[in-house]
């Protein structure tokens, strides 16, 4: 797999990765993921009272009480320069804050640095929108290409849109996971290009949850994304769970934001229809599923996350199509799951960094 | 190379044969009087089957290990879905006074015989000669000191007749120092563009049971593999059918894989494409540079190559289809 080609218009992720000029000019143009999720978390600061969250309900702000320090998360990405750690730190410790795990991660022969810290503080003594501020600033200082804080029982939960074909087993792993609270997301709805009968267990699940089921049916001639766009307008990032229609590099520009895919085969081998049965065909000893990024090229963008399984004589098609199934799921529930915790950022043009 | 497999366990059935003209070898019976009132000594012998399958033959089978006193201690059958195969491998202990190896020979070729067997192979690791194999590299060598070091433990059964590199290596070196040490002849063999000098390495290698490439950089041809006839296996720094060729390493490095890999396989016409014996696979992330990769990789190799050359000389694998193994 070679590197630069034109999927760096394609969505933020590269865009991202490139130069921060032209990536600060981006982000005046045309709001990114991050941009996005800074503007909206400062919105919805600005119209509740300092506190939401929910274990302040009924509870006095009797300075006597012992505050209730609730978790954030900070991602850092500039180009390296002496005194980044300091700063950041120095940050959080200023308002009270106390850092539990920081990642920082500067790769060899590469002017670029990244951190992940994961801080408690008290929301009174540090306000939402002034976590915002504090960090924001020193984003500015170092010509961040990226700074985002999130605090979880604060700020809204992720808006995503799920887009699958015929085969729903990763989609009704994601819709029980949600259920269960493992998934940290808000399901804005289900688009397919396969229409599903409405006594299924599937659409049974998505009427009782609220969550719309769009059939949007696509041809060879006509793949509807004008139609998907109107109805993804308003998600922060998508999830291909085994959606088997190629989203063109239009698509993929006028959406803007992250799209991510489960790929049921170990990229960069058995790109494209049918991974499983390739691999069965090919006779190798290990099967695996990838999560990635979407870009232009199929089955090409940045790995988030791969996992394997044993494969052997014994398997037949049926078991390593049972076998990859159960890799999908579990690959990219992991995937989104350290996507929404901020533990993924682009590295160079076609890799991540996954703390 | 399913023909190679089975030209190899004919001609290791003419070699046992000849072999076994001698009386039993078994260092254990060495000096041991054979009074019948003497418990016998009872030695490990392997049995692999590959055949049309049809009802009845691990009765055959098990019945022809039974009827001479031997005991069945492991027994693995495989007969896939849709396919008229059947494969088997059995781990008994036999007394060799009671079934003489030749004996042995003649009775499982006459099961193999009435069931058109395909593959039908007997071994009896402390009667019959070791496997000997030549070890074909270039400049890396971490693997072949790796099998030299496990040679020497007595961790891989065979006989190494040669080493032969298409570079030069000072007498001064490790490698050359152990080679030397243990008698085991160093050829130098210089390749260029135009010429592989396949011929000379056939002549080489001809005593030989069996290849191992550990880290030859060269393409083996058409002719070599049919002038050689018979098995002949690769280990691939990447885990196949990704990163075929020349630097699997630093193309997983620029693809951003999370999991790199090793395998092992047979060799054929096609650059990094025959069989697959044995893969292996590791973790990496944003941390990994490329040396780190590469040292990942280097230790999968050591152990995916080690494992594959167990397996197959233990008689664990078996062709299956055109392009797979079964590995018991």
């Amino acid at each position: 797999m070679s590197g630069a080609r034109s999927f760096g218009e394609s969505g933020p992720w590269f865009g991202l990765s490139r130069c921060g000029e032209r990536l600060r000019r981006r982000l005046r143009e045309r709001p990114t993921m991050i941009r996005r999720i800074s503007e909206r978390v400062s919105g919805f600061a600005k119209n509740f009272p300092i506190l939401k969250s929910s274990r302040f309900h009924g509870e006095s702000l009797d300075s006597s009480v012992s505050p209730v320090l609730i978790p954030g998360v900070h991602v850092f990405h500039c180009q390296d320069a002496v005194g980044i750690v300091a700063k950041l730190s120095d940050c959080i410790a200023a308002k009270g804050g106390n850092i539990l795990g920081y990642d920082v991660f500067v790769p060899e022969n590469n002017n670029v640095f990244y951190s992940r810290s994961e801080f408690i503080f008290d929301p009174v003594k540090w306000p939402r929108n002034q976590v915002d501020e504090d960090f924001q600033t020193i984003a500015q200082r170092y010509g961040a290409l990226n700074s985002v804080v999130r605090v979880p029982s604060i700020d809204p939960k992720y808006k995503i849109a799920l887009l699958l074909s015929k085969q729903d087993h990763c989609l009704v792993e994601m819709l029980h996971k949600w259920q269960d609270g493992k998934l940290p997301v808000d399901i804005t709805c289900v688009i397919s290009n396969h229409e599903r009968a409405s006594n299924t267990h599937v659409m049974r699940f998505l009427e009782r949850h609220g969550i719309p089921y769009h059939y949007v049916s696509t041809t060879k001639e006509n793949k509807r994304e004008d139609d998907i766009l109107e109805l993804v307008k308003d998600t922060d990032f998508l999830v291909l769970a085994r959606y088997m229609q190629i989203l063109s590099g239009n698509f993929l520009k006028g959406y803007g934001k992250d799209v991510i895919n489960i790929h049921h085969g170990l990229l960069p081998s058995f790109k494209g229809g049918y991974p499983a049965k390739q691999a069965f065909d090919a006779g190798v000893k290990l099967i695996g599923a990838t999560s990635h990024f979407v870009t232009e090229e199929l089955d090409s963008g940045p790995i988030i996350e791969q996992m394997v399984e044993s494969v052997s004589h014994r398997d037949n098609l049926r078991s390593f199509v049972q076998k990859s199934e159960d890799l999908e799921k579990k690959c990219l529930t992991k995937a989104i799951k350290s996507y929404c915790e901020l533990r993924v950022l682009p590295y160079g043009t076609n890799k991540t960094v996954v703390f």
